[in-house]
């Protein structure tokens, strides 16, 4: 397992000097014009930014409100008895919650369960991995559609909530699979 | 969805903000307009005409109990200072001071307005005092929840802002990066290597189109944990579908398979953030994040295409457009 995470530090350490060296380094041997051609594809940088704010500005105000009314920490504690009944720790639930909406706030979380209970408690192993199992769908949705103004997400939401579902089961799954 | 979800937030946002008002307004669980019994030691003995003097404040526990109805730590001593002029004695109390509830949310609220938690001091003090009991009342708080969400919504407006042009750099650098590549024939090599992989995920994306490239190359940089690189990556690859859409404002099924790819994330190496979070812990963990990211992503996958399939979001689908680039592959 040490040894897996080396190699894999090393080669996530190697592959961005690697490719920011290669592509140039390869359109000259393929005789292109480097300089001209990446100016003008980083020119788009500045538009794709642009383009994504107001669903940026859109997606992260209606979460920081609903965060801050009150309403979250009721849908946690309504939710409580409902996922405690397919097996999910209570205390994982405000982590099952934030996670899809915001990602410094399920830091935040897994920093709070640390302070509460302690770095090898197996609650912690579970929201960490959560954490690191999925991303954060609607700050993904907002920013890969926004790029290119997809204002009709279709069916994004509900298969990006069934990874995030998938990913709360997985974790306390192979959590307690691993650790008791 | 995203339109119900989206108006589902702010309503319920204004819903839970009111009640909560309404409720505190009806417990009055800020006292607006009475006075909370205080203790305030001077340092040095009180001097009517001093503008400013160091005190400690002491609040009883019973007091504070009764007063405010909340739960109160035991020992309540605070530094502070207290100011006076023609309109009365004012008492302050530090910024460090750790408060209980109520107080330390009437302190955030009136933040705005004082930069400490200000109290008007009822009743005055003799000259010589070391020691004084009188009454401090706070300032009125009114609407907590209502002026938070309101808060929140400028706050994250800004922080959105902030977010998207801080892509600016990275996001430059790599679709220079990426424009030269396909410039040089790299993306359609990497087409021919990954096509058999990725084809059953994306059958909708003709043989040998650009967008198979740009999504393995998100997909490689999601692995390796290389949040930075993989964002303009799967915008790019985002890009190279959108050619494939005649209705560019909906999503294909391809594109809201990449989303669902994208937001499982297949993880190697574990996001820079939760590194730092767990330290040395990590290294446990690394083994069954890799199994659960590749459940959930598996699941995410597998949810995109079945939802494809039923009869809310069937026909919605836009019709793909003939395709040019990849038709000598």
């Amino acid at each position: 397992m040490e040894l897996f995470r080396t190699i894999l530090n090393l080669v996530s350490y190697l592959v961005v000097p690697m490719l920011i060296v290669g592509f140039p380094l390869y359109g000259l041997i393929k005789k292109v014009p480097v300089y001209e051609e990446f100016v003008e594809g980083a020119k788009e940088g500045f538009k794709v930014a642009v383009m994504i704010i107001p669903y940026l500005v859109a997606i992260l105000f209606a979460i920081a409100m609903f965060r801050a009314s009150g309403a979250m920490d009721f849908l946690i504690d309504g939710l409580r008895p409902v996922l405690g009944l397919i097996g999910v720790p209570p205390e994982m639930i405000p982590m099952a919650i934030v996670r899809p909406l915001t990602g410094s706030g399920s830091a935040a979380i897994v920093l709070d369960m640390i302070n509460q209970y302690g770095e090898d408690s197996i609650l912690v192993k579970m929201a960490a991995t959560m954490f690191g199992s999925t991303e954060t769908t609607f700050y993904v949705i907002a920013v890969y559609f926004g790029a290119v103004n997809i204002k009709k997400t279709r069916h994004a939401v509900p298969a990006g909530l069934v990874a995030d579902f998938a990913a709360l089961f997985a974790s306390i799954w192979v959590v307690r699979l691993l650790f008791s | 969805m995203l339109n119900y979800i989206w108006a589902g937030l702010i309503i319920l946002s204004l819903l839970f903000a009111g009640v909560s008002d309404i409720r505190d307004f009806a417990r009055d669980t800020y006292r607006n307009g009475e006075a909370l019994p205080v203790t305030v030691d001077f340092e040095s003995p009180y001097d009517a005409s001093a503008r400013r003097q160091a005190v400690t404040v002491h609040i009883s526990e019973t007091d504070y109990e009764s007063f405010y109805n909340a739960d109160a730590p035991s020992a309540m001593v605070f530094e502070g200072t207290l100011f006076q002029g023609e309109q009365g004695r004012e008492l302050r109390f530090a910024n460090e001071a750790s408060l209980p509830e109520p107080l330390s949310t009437i302190r955030d609220f009136t933040a705005k307005r004082d930069p400490e938690l200000a109290a008007t001091l009822n009743g005055a003090p003799a000259a010589g005092d070391s020691s004084f009991t009188g009454g401090a009342e706070f300032r009125p708080v009114h609407f907590v929840k209502m002026n938070a969400i309101g808060g929140a919504a400028f706050d994250f407006a800004e922080t959105a802002v902030t977010i998207a042009l801080g892509l600016i750099g990275i996001l430059a650098l790599w679709l220079g990066l990426l424009r030269i590549a396909e410039a040089a024939g790299m993306i359609d090599v990497l087409v021919k290597i990954v096509q058999p992989v990725l084809r059953p995920i994306f059958p909708e994306i003709p043989k040998g189109h650009p967008a198979m490239g740009m999504i393995a190359l998100n997909m490689t940089a999601n692995m390796l944990g290389l949040g930075n690189a993989a964002t303009p990556l799967g915008i790019k690859a985002m890009e190279e579908l959108q050619t494939l859409n005649s209705d560019p404002e909906t999503a294909t099924n391809a594109e809201v398979t990449l989303l669902a790819l994208a937001t499982g994330s297949v993880q190697l190496v574990p996001p820079t953030l939760l590194v730092a979070v767990m330290g040395l812990q990590i290294n446990q963990l690394i083994f069954g994040i890799i199994i659960a990211t590749t459940i959930s992503t598996t699941c995410g996958v597998i949810a995109a295409k079945v939802l494809s399939r039923t009869r809310w979001y069937r026909d919605s689908e836009p019709p793909a457009i003939a395709d040019q680039t990849g038709a000598e592959a």
